[in-house]
């Protein structure tokens, strides 16, 4: 620890004022303070301060992420394998699957430090760390596999237009994470839809091995034959109820496992870090519509209308969008009553659009960007409402 | 008694609580008065280094009401007058003439029949002369009463939520007479007097039950007048009440009962930063070392008024005219290392973040800000500690962007200015010195 600090010491009055890097001092001032608590006195009103700054506040979502990333290394390099008929031990799997999933969360972390980097410096603010969460949440949403390139590009767009153009943390009302999957989702549509991209075939294979389809649920569920139920095409291909729950089955790195997700919300709402009400918000949203689609559904309607609702929580990235993606504070709404209201809409669109556009399988991204273009005006409605029931004090 | 219930706000589990004793020192050698912490006021010296002044002496007035008269509370001689940046006046010290204390009568003691054949105006004038009435205070500015209007109600707050005042059954004891007292003279003023009290201390509401109007059930900073005023009003009018603290109106009464200017005052004197930690009787305007005692921390902190309210005190100055509280805290030294991979046992938190929030026992804290100014990031935490019901993270964005209508209607006049908002922020945004701030503005502008 005092070599540490004589280290910090050392070199901190390079970055301060009149230092050579000066320039970089958002950049020092984060990694020391990943080492060290800041000190600084505060000027009353109050005189004392809470122990939580953003820091420890983002440390805590990183940290309800790290199962999501090992199970996505485990599930990436077991897919893979199981695809491309290599043997399934477990110290290979892990060795495949850190080489799909973890250049990517490299890339995106290099790539996103940059551009946070650049615009602190420019805009002279501190790096937020807000940044770690994005850089962590982006990879976990891809394909395993994706090209490094498109995942530097996805991440750049992310941060850029999704954050800075707005004018940086806080005043950003997409989700960073989310706008750079969306963009890669339409730049590149061959490479990141359609049935085969979610396992990457090793080995010299060039097709995956017969019995073993590599769909995702959701693209099976798609194309369910009108004869048979989702739910038997599901467990004919051998995706039962229990499967989809824990995760084992291709799909985004981190977004599969329902189990981790459910362990993720619990810790998250009780540390107070999500809202509980955003994240009970979408899981009713989620399932009120499917329920309703059941309803409405008719002997000739496609039979995903069928689907029994609490499939749709646990296939493909639903309840890692809705623990992780809906509860982002700054791109959620922040008023409190209007949470409901977001969280539910954000559920109900992720299932309109799975079912009613095939083309589009996973609606969990979408629904909640487009629901992140409403927040303002969410929180407008409610701000007013509560401004009219005050007895105006002017 | 009327029972009134606030969900919000936040006591702070912070360690140093002052014992339940009470320390009599010798009177202090010099006391003070400071300008600089009354409201508002463009103070007018009436006095200059080297004169002589009795108790009860003029020593300055206010430029823009010259009826509004701040008397001396000491006897002897005007020692130093203490200039700030600017030509602030920050303090005049007076020292005491020890022996032979000089103390001016102003009015002939006003006998409790004689109280209600006065007429009001004669009795504002008394207390304007007599130097009591700056106690009396005006939402929603806090400013000091305009002695020409009648308020719609006043309201009288027996504080202590704040860490850490004298409780109201300390400052009151054996003065139950001077404090009924003192609410004839409120009744006087304003037929519509609120006394409102802290329900958690429940022996002292049943003690108190006939004086006690209001008992309101909450933490801090419920026991603020502003806080109930909230709570409790019925129309626009009502914002432009008065309020008026226990202590405070004693002073009042017993500056009636006596017809000279009163200087005693019971101070509460805590933090983890004092050895001693207990209440002290002594002089208003005391000066800060006389009260602290053995301080027990390298670099002290002095909070005068409290820890969220209190303002910085020069160690070498003195308490303020309505200050009853000192707290003790430490700077911070040297920083913590890896605190962000620690569990936090001993890291007070109004979050559920640190293992802390398991017990909620009284932690020591330091006066750092603990963590990087960073953009706000909608966690909602400042609003879910608002008393009043302010979303303090909008009201502090229409600020920056200059939209008077629009953060008027969100509140900001509400703001009893508690301080618990930036508390909370993890962004380290200074949310209530920012609202603060711009209702001083406001007022400014308003004329
Ligand atoms: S807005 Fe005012 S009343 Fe509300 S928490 Fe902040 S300082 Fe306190
Ligand atoms: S507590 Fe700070 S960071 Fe959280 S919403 Fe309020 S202002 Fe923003």
């Amino acid at each position: 620890m005092k070599a540490m600090r004589n280290l910090f010491d050392a070199l901190r009055p390079r970055f301060e004022e009149g230092g050579a890097y000066h320039r970089l001092y958002p950049f020092y001032e984060s990694i020391e303070t990943i080492f060290f608590g800041p000190i600084e006195r505060s000027r009353g009103l109050p005189h004392v301060r809470d122990s939580l700054d953003v820091k420890r506040f983002m440390a805590l979502v990183i940290v309800a992420l790290i199962p999501h990333l090992c199970f996505g290394i485990f599930n990436a390099g077991y897919q893979s394998r199981l695809a491309s008929g290599l043997s399934t031990g477990f110290l290979p799997v892990v060795w495949s699957g850190a080489w799909l999933v973890l250049p990517m969360v490299i890339v995106t972390y290099v790539v996103g430090f940059a551009w946070e980097i650049l615009f602190a410096v420019v805009r002279k603010h501190e790096i937020s760390e807000g940044l770690f969460v994005s850089c962590m949440l982006f990879p976990l949403t891809l394909p395993p596999g994706t090209p490094l390139w498109q995942v530097a590009l996805g991440i750049s767009f992310g941060i850029v237009i999704g954050k800075e153009v707005f004018g940086g943390t806080g005043r950003n009302f997409l989700n960073p994470a989310l706008t750079g999957r969306a963009f890669l989702y339409f730049a590149y549509p061959v490479s990141l839809s359609g049935d085969q991209v979610w396992t990457v075939l090793s080995g010299a294979r060039e097709t995956v091995v017969d019995t073993f389809t590599a769909a995702t649920p959701l693209s099976v569920s798609v194309s369910t034959p009108a004869s048979q139920t989702v739910e038997e095409t599901l467990t004919g291909v051998g995706y039962s109820g229990a499967k989809l729950i824990g995760g084992l089955y291709p799909g985004s790195v981190g977004g599969t496992s329902t189990l981790l997700c459910v362990a993720g919300a619990l810790f998250l709402i009780l540390l107070g870090i999500a809202s509980y009400r955003i994240i009970l918000g979408g899981v009713l949203g989620v399932l009120c519509t499917g329920y309703f689609l059941n309803l409405v559904a008719g002997p000739d309607s496609a039979p995903f209308l069928s689907l029994n609702p609490f499939y749709h929580l646990i296939m493909g990235g639903s309840a890692f969008g809705i623990v992780y993606m809906t509860t982002d504070p700054v791109s959620a709404t922040h008023m409190k009553h209007v949470k409901w209201v977001y969280g539910f809409m954000c559920g109900m669109l992720t299932v309109l659009i799975r079912v009613f556009n095939p083309a589009f399988p996973e609606g969990v991204g979408l629904a909640i960007l487009f629901m992140n273009l409403f927040n303002p005006l969410l929180d407008h409605i409610e701000m007013q409402w509560r401004m009219r029931r005050r007895i105006s004090n002017v | 008694m009327i029972s009134v219930r606030t969900a919000k706000g936040y006591d702070l589990p912070i360690q140093g609580a002052p014992l339940e004793v009470v320390d009599k020192p010798a009177p202090p050698p010099t006391v003070a008065v400071l300008p600089e912490h009354i409201p508002f006021i463009r103070p007018r010296l009436a006095v200059k280094e080297g004169d002589q002044v009795a108790v009860g002496d003029v020593l300055f007035t206010d430029k823009s009401n010259p009826r509004l008269q701040f008397l001396s509370p000491g006897g002897g001689q005007v020692a130093r007058i203490q200039f700030g940046p600017r030509r602030v006046l920050q303090a005049v010290v007076i020292q005491r003439d020890a022996a032979d204390e000089p103390v001016r009568s102003l009015a002939a003691p006003l006998e409790p029949e004689a109280l209600d054949r006065l007429p009001r105006a004669d009795l504002v004038d008394l207390l304007l002369r007599g130097g009591v009435w700056p106690f009396l205070r005006a939402f929603p500015y806090r400013a000091i009463a305009d002695p020409d209007v009648e308020p719609p109600a006043i309201y009288v707050s027996l504080d202590a939520r704040e860490p850490f005042q004298v409780p109201p059954a300390r400052y009151l004891e054996n003065q139950r007479e001077v404090f009924t007292f003192g609410l004839r003279v409120l009744k006087r003023l304003c037929p519509v007097v609120h006394v409102h009290a802290d329900a958690d201390d429940q022996a002292f509401c049943e003690a108190y039950k006939d004086i006690i109007t209001h008992k309101v059930q909450g933490r801090y900073p419920t026991d603020d007048s502003g806080v109930l005023l909230y709570r409790v009003r019925q129309s626009p009018d009502d914002n432009q009440a008065w309020f008026i603290t226990g202590q405070d109106l004693l002073l009042v009464a017993r500056m009636l009962q006596s017809g000279q200017y009163p200087t005693e005052r019971l101070f509460a004197v805590a933090g983890s930063g004092v050895a001693n930690p207990r209440y002290v009787a002594s002089r208003m305007g005391a000066p800060i070392a006389h009260l602290a005692g053995e301080i027990q921390c390298k670099a002290p902190r002095f909070a005068v008024g409290g820890t969220l309210r209190g303002f910085s005190g020069d160690p070498e100055g003195h308490m303020g005219f309505y200050e009853t509280a000192l707290m003790v805290l430490p700077e911070p030294e040297a920083a913590d290392f890896l605190t962000l991979f620690r569990p936090g046992f001993g890291k007070p938190s109004h979050s559920r973040t640190f293992l802390s929030a398991l017990r909620r026992n009284p932690l020591p804290m330091t006066t750092n800000v603990n963590g990087g100014h960073r953009a706000c990031i909608a966690c909602g935490y400042c609003a879910e500690v608002c008393p009043v019901d302010i979303w303090p993270q909008m009201t502090y964005k229409s600020i920056l962007a200059e939209e008077v209508e629009e953060y008027l209607a969100h509140g900001l006049l509400d703001c009893v200015e508690c301080g618990l908002c930036t508390y909370v922020c993890p962004s380290k945004i200074e949310l209530a010195a920012t609202l603060r701030a711009a209702k001083h503005a406001y007022r400014k502008e308003q004329g």
